[in-house]
Order: structure tokens, then C-alpha cells, then sequence
């Protein structure tokens, strides 16, 4: 949601690179969101405490190994896609190396 | 957005906020101490010299971008308190119903003219200002909550604190309050002193609103808000034995912020008091250097201006004697000779206008 200034000025840059302070923006919007959904689900975890639907005990406990080997493959998948752009391949065929139409 | 959603961001912000306060600010203080130490001597360092050793740092960097987008991000984003005011706006504006424009605490001058300084920005990254938007004063109301992250609830706050300071041992029995907003600081004088009455004026209608509202409320009858400029009321000579304001002078021009010490002396008894709190007594370059910072990352173009303009020569100029102007504690737990975290340069002003006998 777009708001503030009629007048499209440029925001105040702060880093050497004003890439890093876009990035940033998006950094600390998404770090928001999360704690607005972390605190959501410790709410939600109140209410079924509350009503007797969850037991608050069991939530917390270590999961056992039968859970974690279920689980395993989850994580697996998480971190593969996670950490997979760090190698910079290309994943489909075409033209490679830095962009340039110059 | 729901309540808790809102809330949930606030809070988050609140917390990065108090972090980037704390922590960061010593850092910072502690990166400008050590480069001192390598710079040959300090005497009279001046804010470039400061700029000129922590711009280019990672440090300053960060400091500098969450100084500012921390506060972007309270009013505007998914969860800012724009977004969360207008969503509400019918419910919000209903609370006021249509009657509070005919109440007697409040006077709303449609015809007013605002100066250009005023509507030129957007004052502490406010989008639209305090003035523009019929919710504008809720927006700054709720912001105000949290603009001393580090003042704890409990504690008597500014405004409590600054009446007790500006009162001492009077009893004035006719006060104004020159750019009143939403009436914090209003308020306090009207409540402690119920057989006095409180004059109070602001340029900003919504905040004006919601002033009376509160006045409503609190059912007080010793008090009006006005829509007015201050630096030009409609009160005859020598109306006030108090006058005061709470964080107006660094959002004026130091052409107005003359014009309103002028516009004092002239509503003043003889022997009357005037009392501003504000921001201006720096202690050292490296937090000079941090309060300009601050102007300019929180949209205040004025705050620069005031804290170097020789305001005690300014005061005096006008026909006040007894010229004070002293560092103020904003809170118990503030030590003023300490420097563990980032704070206003809160300052009380205060002068006398010569009594009778002695002009
Ligand atoms: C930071 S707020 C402080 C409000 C209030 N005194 C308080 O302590 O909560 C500054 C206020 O000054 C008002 N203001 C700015 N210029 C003014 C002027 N020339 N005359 C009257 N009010 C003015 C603004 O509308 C705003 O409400």
C-alpha cells in the first residue's frame, strides 16, 4: 500500500549501494510479518490450551525419533531450496554469465 | 488488518526501536570515541569533522537507515498506523459524532490559513501531517504513545513532569498552551489547577477534536482549544499569567519562533511567566551530531536551526528578563551526565515579562 508524499522524491539513501537499503525495506518487512504470525500462532496455542483441545505440554516436548525421521524429508526439501540459489547454477537452458546488452 | 496483527507489528517496531537506541547507540558513541582517540586532538570537534570519520561506516549506515525506516514503518506498510486509522475511519470519526464542533471546549476556524513551514512537510515522517486527515489526531495520538520508547508507563511522563516545573509555586489563574495538538500537554495544567482557566491553541483541527474530546470526558470545564496560530492569537494585551508550549519551537522557522516569543510578551501580564520545553542544550559535538542526524532522517527541518540559534539573545530581545534555559529530565530514571542512550535534548525555556514597576 502506497502512501505519503504526492511528489514522487527518492528516499534518503544510506548505504553505499541504495540497492542494500531496498533490500532492507524488504528485510524488515518481512521480519514483521513474521512476528506478527508468530505471535498469532502463540495465541491461537492460548485459545486451544484454554479450551482443552491442546495440551500445551505435549506441543512443547522434544519430538521423538519416529517424528523427526517423518519430518526429515520436509527439512531436507526446506534447506535444498533454501540454499541451492546460492550456487548460482542455471536450472534451465540459455544464455550464462553477467547480463549485459552493452 | 485485525487488532492483534497491529498491535503485534507496534510492538515489534517498538522493540527494534528500543534495540537501535540501546545498543546501537552506544555502538555508535563507542565508534566515534575510538576514532577520537586516533584524530589529533578534540577541542571544539565540530558535527563535520564527526560526519567526516562515522558517514562511511557500516555502523552509522545501519544506525542512520533504521533510525529512519523504523518510523516509516510505524505509520506506513502493511501494519503502519495509517493504514490501521483509515481502515477504522467511519467507526473512529463516529466516536466523535457530529456534535463536538458545537461543544464549548473547542473553537474550529475554517477560514484559518496555514503557513507554508507547516504544510511544506511532513513533520516526524507523519504522512500528511498532524493536520490534513480528519483521523490525523488519533494517528498522532497513538504514535505519541511510543515516541520515548525507553519512559516506562509507570512513570510520571514529560508532560506531568514539565507542569510541576512550569507551575513551581504558582497558581496562575489565566494559562495558554501555544500548539496544544491532542492537549497532553494541556492537560496536566488543567487538572491541577481546576479554578484557573486553560486557554489552548493549534493550527490542527483533528488534533483540536480530539483535544475536546478528552476534555469531554474528563468533563473538565476550565479549558478551551482553539484553532489559532500562536504567533498570532486574537487575546488582548496582557491575558496570560502563563504561557507555555511543549514541543512547538523546533518545528517553527527561527522567523516564527520569533514571532511567537513576540506574540507571548504581548498576551502576558506584566509579571507574567512564559515556559517553553523543547529541544536545544547539546552537551557535546557527538550528540549534536546525532540530533541533526536525527532532523533530518525524521523529517524536522527545523530542529537544526533551533538548537544553534542563540536563543537566550532572542528571548532577551523581546522584553523577557530572567532568561532560563536549562537541560530537563524527562524522566526518573534519566541521569543527565550519562550518554547509555539515545534521547531529545529536552530543554526548558523560560523567561518573565517585566512587571509593571520595572518597564
Ligand atoms: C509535536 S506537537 C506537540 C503537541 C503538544 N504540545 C504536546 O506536547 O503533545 C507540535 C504542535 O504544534 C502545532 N503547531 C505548529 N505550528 C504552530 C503554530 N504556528 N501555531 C499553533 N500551533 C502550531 C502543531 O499543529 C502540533 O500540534
Amino acid at each position: 500500500m502506497k502512501q505519503g508524499s504526492k511528489s514522487p522524491r527518492s528516499e534518503q539513501q544510506f548505504f553505499d549501494d541504495p540497492a542494500i537499503d531496498r533490500i532492507m525495506g524488504a528485510f524488515m518487512a518481512l521480519a514483521t510479518e513474521h512476528y506478527v504470525l508468530l505471535d498469532r500462532v502463540r495465541a491461537m496455542e492460548r485459545e486451544l490450551v484454554n479450551a482443552g483441545t491442546l495440551n500445551r505440554g505435549s506441543l512443547g516436548r522434544e519430538p521423538d525419533e519416529v517424528e523427526r525421521a517423518e519430518t526429515s524429508a520436509d527439512r531436507t526439501a526446506f534447506i535444498e531450496a533454501l540454499m541451492r540459489p546460492l550456487l548460482g547454477e542455471q536450472e534451465a537452458l540459455g544464455a550464462a554469465g553477467k547480463f549485459s546488452l552493452k | 488488518m485485525d487488532d492483534r496483527s497491529f498491535a503485534a507489528a507496534q510492538d515489534f517496531l517498538l522493540s527494534a526501536k528500543t534495540f537501535w537506541s540501546t545498543t546501537m547507540y552506544q555502538a555508535l558513541r563507542d565508534k566515534h570515541a575510538a576514532a577520537k582517540k586516533t584524530a589529533s586532538g578534540d577541542a571544539g570537534e565540530p558535527v563535520a569533522a564527526i560526519a567526516h570519520a562515522l558517514e562511511d561506516t557500516t555502523q552509522y549506515q545501519f544506525y542512520s537507515w533504521l533510525e529512519r525506516h523504523l518510523q516509516r514503518m510505524k505509520y506506513v506498510g502493511r501494519y503502519g498506523l495509517v493504514p490501521y486509522h483509515h481502515e477504522r475511519r467511519d467507526e473512529l470519526l463516529a466516536t466523535f459524532d457530529q456534535s463536538i464542533d458545537a461543544d464549548n471546549a473547542v473553537q474550529i476556524d475554517g477560514s484559518l490559513t496555514l503557513p507554508a513551514y507547516y504544510t511544506g512537510v511532513d513533520i516526524h515522517q507523519h504522512p500528511g501531517g498532524v493536520w490534513s486527515d480528519d483521523v490525523a489526531g488519533m494517528i498522532y495520538e497513538r504514535g505519541a504513545r511510543t515516541t520515548t520508547p525507553l519512559v516506562g508507563v509507570a512513570e510520571k511522563d514529560v508532560h506531568e513532569r514539565f507542569t510541576d516545573l512550569a507551575l513551581g509555586e504558582r497558581t496562575p489563574a489565566k494559562i495558554l498552551d501555544m500548539g496544544c495538538g491532542f492537549g497532553k500537554s494541556t492537560q496536566p495544567f488543567v487538572r491541577r489547577l481546576p479554578d484557573s482557566s486553560v486557554d489552548a491553541v493549534d493550527l490542527s483541527a483533528p488534533c483540536l477534536r480530539l483535544a475536546a474530546y478528552g476534555t469531554r470526558e474528563s468533563q473538565a470545564s476550565n479549558v478551551r482549544f482553539r484553532q489559532m496560530n500562536a504567533c498570532n492569537t486574537d487575546y488582548d494585551d496582557g491575558t496570560f499569567d502563563l504561557v507555555t508550549s511543549t514541543m512547538v519551537l523546533h518545528e517553527l522557522p527561527p522567523k516564527t519562533i520569533e514571532e511567537l516569543l513576540g506574540e507571548a510578551f504581548r498576551v502576558l501580564s506584566p509579571g507574567g511567566r512564559m515556559v517553553h520545553l523543547d529541544f536545544y542544550c547539546l552537551p557535546d559535538a557527538f550528540r549534536r551530531f546525532v540530533h541533526y542526524g536525527h532532523a533530518r532522517r525524521n523529517n524536522e527541518p527545523y530542529m537544526q536551526p533551533l538548537a544553534e540559534l542563540d536563543l537566550s539573545a532572542l528571548v532577551a530581545s523581546k522584553g523577557f528578563v530572567d532568561v532560563e534555559i536549562k537541560p530537563f529530565q524527562e524522566s526518573d530514571h534519566i541521569d543527565l551526565n550519562a550518554n547509555d542512550a539515545w534521547r531529545f535534548p529536552w530543554t526548558v525555556i523560560a523567561a518573565t515579562k517585566p512587571s509593571e514597576a520595572a518597564q
